[in-house]
């Protein structure tokens, strides 16, 4: 159908103030510092729960497949977890299967590390207090590895210190020997492939964390009891910093992310009350 | 021929057969073998990134040599590539082989922190000014179907957000402020559980006829190439 | 992305240029005053770093107004750090580990041999993998290919059947028999045999019913007429209201990814307190 340019400009302007409108209702909430209490949801508490049921000296492996483009969802959740771990004395083991998020893992980790030294005065360091693994191929390949010989399948961390006898490291001998597992996943490979040749093939309760377009899909997984919780989105993250009582960025992204889906919520609804005047209007002239 | 086609197509079906197989035996034996074939994929999946670039680059050269629309962009991703290439062999001058300096930023760092992590995450953060563009100028509920659809989108969407709890309060009362973020819920929990492990069971019924069809050699397309 | 817009609006290249040249001084302004970098206490790789990297956000965004070429330098530029970055991390993280180290820093003659005899012929099987990209010898990469798929099919049966299929109808069927075994020990008609017996008890019949509709709508081989017409459509209500719940997530994640931009721009580039 081809349009006037009159047609065509204004379409434009109405796109452009849409988008306008939507820069605004991001911004303006952190210029008033506002804040709006919520209850988190219960997967987010189940999965809470579980780590912070863990003994001190437990071993966390924390598998962060995501690169910069999901970093605004999974960065919080990531730093929350570690934050949570490190608070518990539990032993985070870190890895990545994408290879274009490593070394924003990498900075996040040491990032918390730093932090966590600087609150408490005592020393955080890898391969004693966390070990940082980093990223192999092989995907699921590399999770069946993981599952058999831990430290055959990574024996240098990604600071190239040998596995083998590493502090961090002892008694894990592979994925059966592990408390725990967190997956944050942006999408393949990530949760599913940690279920299938992971938890269901070794053993050990695996938790999730996706972005918020993944999380639909894992419903059947948390009713199944094949995941222990789930954080879903820059939402997961918030309710995760509020059980821990620490809130961070994705605390301060509620207000905004509540203005942006409030705009969204009035443009559909004004939009489809637009067509059912329409079609009233319609109607009416047929009649009379 | 034989070695182009036949013995690639008996190599799927041994391997596959044992990979099968090896789920199913607890003897050490079996889990060695896992342990050693995992290794193999492992190594083999390092010389992947190679097809992956190849096919990026080549795609470029083409439309430098060509001087197709739009030609002189590509240059940029030469350039790129090519910084990023030779700051990560400098390593902070360690050179290739050494693991990468932790005590100071090096170019390579700098790089995937000012250049590659804003514009990946600038990239995709785009599509939230389409959807409300799209939102407001094309969903519409005109027929059943497509008004579940923008029913259940506005439930979740604002249930989702700690305005509603607000919002809740306000209309029914203190005590029922949870009314849209447990309506939210019940839509994820019920109809959404209901669909997703419909698909899920669906999906899983495929995989696992496709992966027979490749084993007797019925689905061939992953060999690529003439029919030689 | 949506196609580049013609020009409608009748407005003068020149006036665009100079809009764009303001906005180029207002920014560099703004960063110089909020960042510093070239103060004594600065770190000035970093804040460098920060301003480039907002500049890159904002030539981003400026695909909202129009594709304009400073976003398509910056686009190719990204693609291209993108490559080289995962270039040398799979040098670093994998071909370095798996094969240069195990025989060029093999630690003593046994673990050279041991790397000799494990990893040969991966290895090979790694460089014929890479044959795909010529015509001619192409047909030798059909070995590593052949190696993969016919793993990851075999493998794929048994896991697949595990988890997606069994521990879903496991759980499908779980919540009606958790009813049965805990129907003896609550009182009938009280408030705990329907909030904790019936009300789950009916959700997992609602959840049945849609599996099954959801699985039949798409199953082509009998004709969706009638009593199968109307289960089909029962299907696709389902499919829809899933379909919205997604959508209504997708709307989150991506306005999330917004707000993670902004909060780099208003903390980082701003330096405005949290």
């Amino acid at each position: 159908m081809t349009r006037s340019p009159a047609d065509l400009l204004r379409l434009r302007r109405t796109r452009h103030v849409i988008y306008l409108l939507v820069a605004a209702v991001v911004v303006l909430p952190y210029l008033f510092q506002l804040s709006m209490p919520f209850k988190p949801s219960s997967w987010a508490e189940k999965l809470y729960h579980r780590v912070d049921s863990l003994k001190s000296g437990s071993h966390v492996l924390l598998s962060f497949d995501y690169d910069p483009a999901s970093s605004a969802e999974l960065n919080p959740m990531a730093q929350a977890l570690l934050r949570h771990c490190f608070a518990k004395g539990l032993v985070p083991i870190v890895m990545t299967h994408w290879v274009t998020g490593v070394s924003q893992v990498e900075k996040l980790l040491r990032d918390t590390a730093e932090e966590v030294q600087k609150q408490t005065g005592k020393p955080v360091e890898s391969g004693k207090d966390y070990v940082f693994l980093g990223f192999k191929p092989g995907t699921s390949n590399l999770v069946l590895n993981m599952g058999e010989n831990l430290k055959a399948a990574f024996d240098k961390d990604f600071y190239k210190q040998p596995t083998e006898s590493m502090p961090a490291l002892t008694g894990v001998q592979s994925l059966k020997n592990i408390d725990m597992a967190v997956d944050l996943a942006a999408g393949t490979p990530g949760v599913e492939m940690w279920i299938v040749y992971g938890s269901d093939r070794f053993h050990f309760p695996l938790g999730a964390g996706t972005t918020a377009v993944q999380a639909p899909q894992l419903y059947p997984f948390i009713k199944s009891n094949q995941l222990v919780g789930l954080l879903g989105g820059l939402r997961g993250a918030a309710d995760y910093e509020q059980l821990l009582k620490k809130p961070a960025d994705a605390t301060r992204g509620m207000l905004a992310q509540s203005w942006t889906h409030t705009l969204l919520v009035i443009l559909i609804i004004g939009a489809n009350l637009r067509l059912l005047a329409g079609l009233f209007r319609r109607k009416r002239t047929r009649d009379a | 021929m034989v070695y182009k086609r036949l013995i690639p197509l008996l190599l799927v079906f041994v391997i596959g057969l044992l990979g099968f197989v090896q789920e199913f035996v607890p003897h050490p034996l079996s889990g060695q073998f896992r342990e050693e074939m995992t290794m193999w994929f492992r190594v083999i999946g390092g010389f992947a990134l190679f097809i992956g670039a190849y096919s990026l680059l080549h795609m470029h050269v083409a439309r430098i040599r060509r001087r197709m629309a739009g030609w002189g962009y590509s240059v940029f991703v030469f350039l790129g590539a090519a910084v990023m290439i030779a700051v990560g062999l400098h390593n902070g001058g360690l050179g290739p082989l050494a693991a990468e300096p932790q005590d100071r930023m090096t170019w390579f760092k700098w790089g995937y922190e000012n250049i590659q992590v804003p514009c990946s995450a600038t990239i995709f953060s785009i599509l939230a000014f389409f959807m409300a563009s799209a939102a407001f100028r094309t969903f519409r509920a005109r027929n059943v179907g497509a008004a579940l659809l923008l029913g259940a989108a506005v439930i979740v969407m604002f249930g989702r957000v700690p305005v509603s709890e607000a919002v809740g309060g306000w209309l029914f009362g203190v005590g029922h402020s949870g009314v849209f973020p447990r309506a939210a819920d019940a839509i994820m929990e019920y109809p959404n559980l209901a669909a997703q492990r419909g698909i899920m069971l669906g999906v899983s019924l495929g995989v696992i006829s496709q992966a027979v069809r490749i084993l007797f050699g019925i689905e061939r397309s992953y060999l690529g190439g003439s029919d030689e | 992305m949506s196609e580049p817009e013609t020009r409608t609006d009748g407005k003068t290249p020149a006036l665009e240029m100079g809009a764009l040249a303001l906005l180029v001084v207002v920014f560099l302004i703004v960063s110089l005053v909020r960042l510093q970098p070239f103060s004594p206490t600065a770190d000035t790789a970093s804040a460098i770093g920060i301003i480039v990297a907002a500049g890159l956000t904002f030539v981003m965004y400026s695909f909202l107004y129009r594709d304009n070429p400073l976003f398509k330098i910056a686009e190719n530029l990204y693609v291209g750090v993108t490559l080289g970055y995962g270039a040398i991390m799979t040098w670093r993280l994998s071909l370095m580990p798996e094969v240069y180290d195990p025989f060029f820093n093999s630690p003593t003659w046994g673990a050279f041999w041991n790397s000799a005899l494990h990893r040969t012929v991966p290895i090979i099987l790694g460089v014929l993998l890479v044959t795909r990209l010529s015509r001619k010898y192409g047909w030798l990469s059909r070995y590593s290919y052949a190696l993969m798929i016919g793993w990851g099919s075999g493998l794929a049966i048994p896991l697949t059947v595990h988890s997606y299929i069994l521990q879903q109808l496991s759980s499908a069927i779980a919540p009606f028999h958790e009813t049965v075994a805990h129907a003896a020990a609550v009182p009938i008609f009280s408030q705990a045999w329907f909030f904790e017996l019936v009300l789950p008890a009916l959700g997992a019949v609602v959840v049945m019913i849609g599996t099954v509709a959801v699985l039949f709508y798409f199953f082509f081989s009998v004709e969706h007429k009638r009593v199968g017409g109307a289960i089909s459509r029962l299907g696709i209500f389902f499919l829809m209201v899933c379909f919205g719940a997604s959508f209504g997530y997708t709307v989150m994640g991506r306005m999330s990814l917004l707000i993670g931009r902004v909060q780099f721009l208003l903390y980082e580039w701003l330096k405005i307190p949290k």
